[in-house]
């Protein structure tokens, strides 16, 4: 192979090259559960949620910016889905409800940050807090247990399979259509990719910041479901500290922080090389307060081993 | 000695391309020696070698009685060679005696502590300043002054450095016509100090008025050196571009006249920041309206407001007699306007898009609804629309897969002009077309100016080139101070009549 093809692809298939690494150096440390089925079912579940909050997230980075607050989004919702079906609103009722509550926060953060004109990691980084607040006035601090088990079965099997992990995929497949079919998106990737140059060309920068506030939100909602259906609780600290991981998973997945690059295929990529690493960590028994050190490491080790292979082939 | 520096056959190859072949130039003491050339000519090529960031693959350079086959930044730095380059290096967060220091502040020792000296530092630096007439504190922060003031700091940085050469790339793109008899004023006070200046310009006019020796450069080789003093500004373009550059480019005036049909028409426009007020203005059927004045009159400002990327207090705008309702930049592309600005780098083009994603984004918001958020891609048709513009404006990239930002100046912009021409727009609005864009590119945007002029299409320019305006416009609206301040037929435009509605006379 000559070093250009090598290097294109390196581009393509970098990501998933450094997933396929860990997983070859988790069968090695652990052969006896690693690579079983089981395992492989329960990678997909535990990436579900990180999945889908770097999905919001990479609309966010996409346009130069970031979102900070998606993971208490992913909270907010999960705490006010809960209070209605306590309340025995309906299931479907008190998902499309929480949805709807997600779009209002991501309208708070994008209306904030073209009001204010404001970098995002401002405004989310105020909003995070503030949702992340709000969260616990209303749940007064305690989880909320007891959900109705219709709601418990979003989180549960069919064909063998977890549902959640279907729906990320099925997410992945719709996501990856929007972003490369249609003008919405395209008009994201110019915004990110100069944002004068969008205005002076028609594009409405204001709007379409909005938009992708309210879709990165909105993602971070439907999280925000998964996660409370599987814990089966609505912990108002849940998701806490999971921006970072949302984040992570867009840098380990390619998307550009200078805006306007970046692909969903790759992002799903970087929040399963994220569940990965959290499932090795657990079978491998390290306790949970060196987990976090081991995934900070991980996370930066991935992301630069991926540059530095990519860099020593440059031209 | 005779000469500053002489470099001999110069040579400078990179994978697959020769950019600089066998190239010889020398600098005498107290001489301007204009380097002139197409962008990719080489002359950039030729004076990294002289700072330093290039390494020559042949040739060699006599500097101080030494031959050196390459230089090294240092070496550049100890035999007195300054380079200013187009985008200034000054560091705004600093005052302008620091950016004359920077990196060997003058220092006083107190108690074992190196500190600044400020005073000794201010007045060093005053003199350098008063030596070009730069009227400032030198405490003044680089922030708070203008570009060309700018510019002047990094000349007084170079004499502070000693320089003996000072190397300008393109010093005047972006002064006024003031602001350039002031740094012209001041190259000449150099010269009587016996410094050399290699002087990079694509503007002819100013070779005759600036230059004592040019050499031309065409795509990597080297043409002739000639005295300025001996040739006319005309002789040297068949040098450059190896074509003569012809045709006028104004248009049929009878045809305009008796058509006399408006396509667009503006009343009353003012901005809501004022740097625009109470513009009129009229484009007829077949015609090039050109907008004169100073940087900073307002005629950018009253064209960002047609174009919607401003707020307007008040203005009325008709197309073919109708009237518009501007409110954004993309109400305005949906009802056929459009506009090229100034900086393509900035507000022109993605750097991450290619050329074929690039030309489409105006094609998929005109036909999308809701400010563009609706719609599917066609790929497919992008590509052949953005295949067929590249063809119509003979822009040259091996192919629409090629990112905008690795083509040249001209190609970028004839990609943007493709853009719009992509939506059919009516009105253009041309913001500086042919800004930082070597001749033959230049010629062939006037012509595309004029085709569209002939397809029924209202061209606006707005240019502080006055030889452009003059070549290319069939009348010319000279701004002052936000307001227009005159207006002119091309038969009896000339550059001192612009001039004269420029600036305050009285």
């Amino acid at each position: 192979m000559t070093r250009a093809k090598f290097k294109s692809f390196w581009d393509k298939f970098g990501t998933l090259s450094i997933l396929i690494l860990i997983m070859i150096c988790l069968s090695i440390a652990s052969p006896k559960y690693f690579m079983t089925l089981d395992n492989i079912k329960q990678i997909g579940l535990q990436s579900t949620v990180y999945i889908l909050l770097a999905f919001g997230e990479f609309f966010a980075i996409l346009l130069a910016g970031i979102d900070l607050s998606v993971g208490s989004v992913a909270a907010l919702v999960g705490t006010f889905i809960a209070m209605m079906l306590k309340a025995n609103v309906p299931v479907p009722l008190a998902i499309l409800i929480g949805l709807l509550i997600s779009l209002v926060l991501g309208a708070v953060n994008g209306l904030l940050i073209n009001a204010l004109d404001l970098h995002p990691f401002v405004v989310t980084l105020g909003t995070n807090t503030i949702f992340r607040g709000v969260t616990l006035v209303i749940s007064k601090g305690s989880p909320i247990f007891g959900l109705p088990a219709s709601f418990k079965g979003i989180s549960g099997y069919v064909l063998g399979f977890p549902i959640p992990f279907i729906f990320a995929l099925v997410m992945s497949a719709i996501l990856i259509w929007f972003t490369n079919q249609t003008v919405v998106a395209r008009n994201l990737y110019a915004l990110g990719g100069n944002k004068q140059a969008a205005w002076y060309s028609g594009i409405n920068t204001r709007n379409f910041t909005l938009f992708a506030h309210m879709l990165a939100s909105f993602l971070a909602g439907v999280a925000g479901v998964i996660m409370t259906s599987r814990v089966g609780a609505a912990e108002p600290t849940a998701g806490e500290g999971y921006e970072t991981y949302a984040i992570a998973s867009c840098i380990i997945g390619g998307t550009s922080f200078f805006g306007g690059k970046g692909k969903i295929f790759g992002v799903l990529l970087g929040g399963l090389t994220i569940g990965t690493i959290t499932n090795g960590l657990n079978i491998l028994n390290v306790s949970s307060y060196w987990q976090k050190v081991v995934m900070g490491a991980l996370i930066i080790a991935s992301v630069a081993l991926e540059k530095l292979v990519g860099s020593t082939v440059k031209d | 000695m005779e000469y500053l520096v002489e470099m001999k056959n110069m040579t400078m190859k990179f994978p697959g391309v020769v950019a600089l072949n066998k190239v010889s130039f020398n600098l005498r003491p107290g001489e301007v020696h204009v380097l002139l050339g197409e962008n990719g000519a080489g002359k950039s090529t030729l004076v990294k070698m002289l700072s330093g960031i290039n390494k020559p693959t042949e040739g060699e350079i006599v500097l101080g009685g030494k031959t050196y086959s390459s230089l090294t930044p240092r070496e550049s730095a100890e035999n007195k060679i300054a380079i200013i380059y187009q985008e200034l290096s000054v560091v705004d967060e600093l005052t302008i005696a620091e950016n004359l220091y920077v990196g060997k502040l003058p220092y006083k020792k107190i108690a074992g502590l190196k500190l600044v000296d400020y005073k000794y530092m201010n007045q060093e630096a005053q003199k350098y300043m008063d030596e070009i007439g730069l009227k400032k504190s030198p405490s003044t922060l680089v922030q708070d002054i203008s570009i060309s003031e700018k510019q002047q700091v990094e000349i007084a940085k170079a004499l502070a450095a000693k320089a003996r050469i000072i190397i300008m790339d393109e010093p005047t793109s972006s002064l006024s016509i003031e602001e350039t008899e002031e740094l012209f004023r001041i190259i000449r006070r150099l010269k009587e100090n016996g410094i050399g200046i290699i002087y990079i310009s694509h503007k002819l006019k100013e070779i005759k008025e600036i230059g004592d020796r040019v050499t031309v450069l065409k795509d990597g080789g080297y043409v002739d050196t000639k005295d300025v003093a001996d040739l006319e500004v005309e002789d040297l373009i068949p040098m450059m571009v190896g074509r003569k550059i012809t045709g006028n480019h104004l248009g049929d005036r009878e045809q305009i006249e008796k058509d006399n049909e408006v396509i667009f028409k503006v009343e009353n426009l003012t901005r809501k920041d004022k740097t625009a007020r109470n513009i009129s203005f009229e484009v007829r059927k077949g015609e090039i309206l050109g907008f004169g004045g100073l940087i900073g009159a307002g005629r950018s400002e009253c064209m960002e407001g047609i174009f919607g990327a401003k707020p307007i207090t008040s203005g009325k705008i008709y197309l073919r007699g109708k009237e518009l309702k501007i409110t954004d930049t993309y109400s305005a592309l949906k009802q056929g306007i459009a506009m090229v600005t100034e900086n393509r780098r900035e507000t022109g083009f993605f750097q991450n898009f290619n050329i074929w994603k690039e030309t489409s984004v105006t094609t998929n918001l005109k036909k999308s609804t809701f400010g563009g958020m609706t719609g599917l891609l066609n790929e497919k048709a992008e590509r052949e629309k953005a295949e067929e513009e590249v063809k119509a404006l003979n822009t040259k990239c091996s192919g629409v897969d090629q990112m905008t930002v690795n083509l040249s100046g001209g190609n970028q912009q004839k990609v943007i002009i493709g853009k719009w021409l992509a939506v059919d727009s009516d009105v253009f609005i041309f913001d500086e077309p042919t800004k930082g864009i070597d001749v033959g590119a230049k010629s062939e945007i006037y012509n595309i100016m004029r085709q569209m002029a002939n397809a029924g299409k209202a061209i606006i320019v707005v240019s502080s080139e006055m030889p452009e305006l003059l070549k290319t416009c069939d009348r010319i609206i000279v701004f002052r101070n936000g307001e227009i301040s005159g207006t002119l037929n091309s038969e009896d435009a000339t550059e001192e009549k612009i001039m004269y509605a420029a600036v305050a006379v009285d």
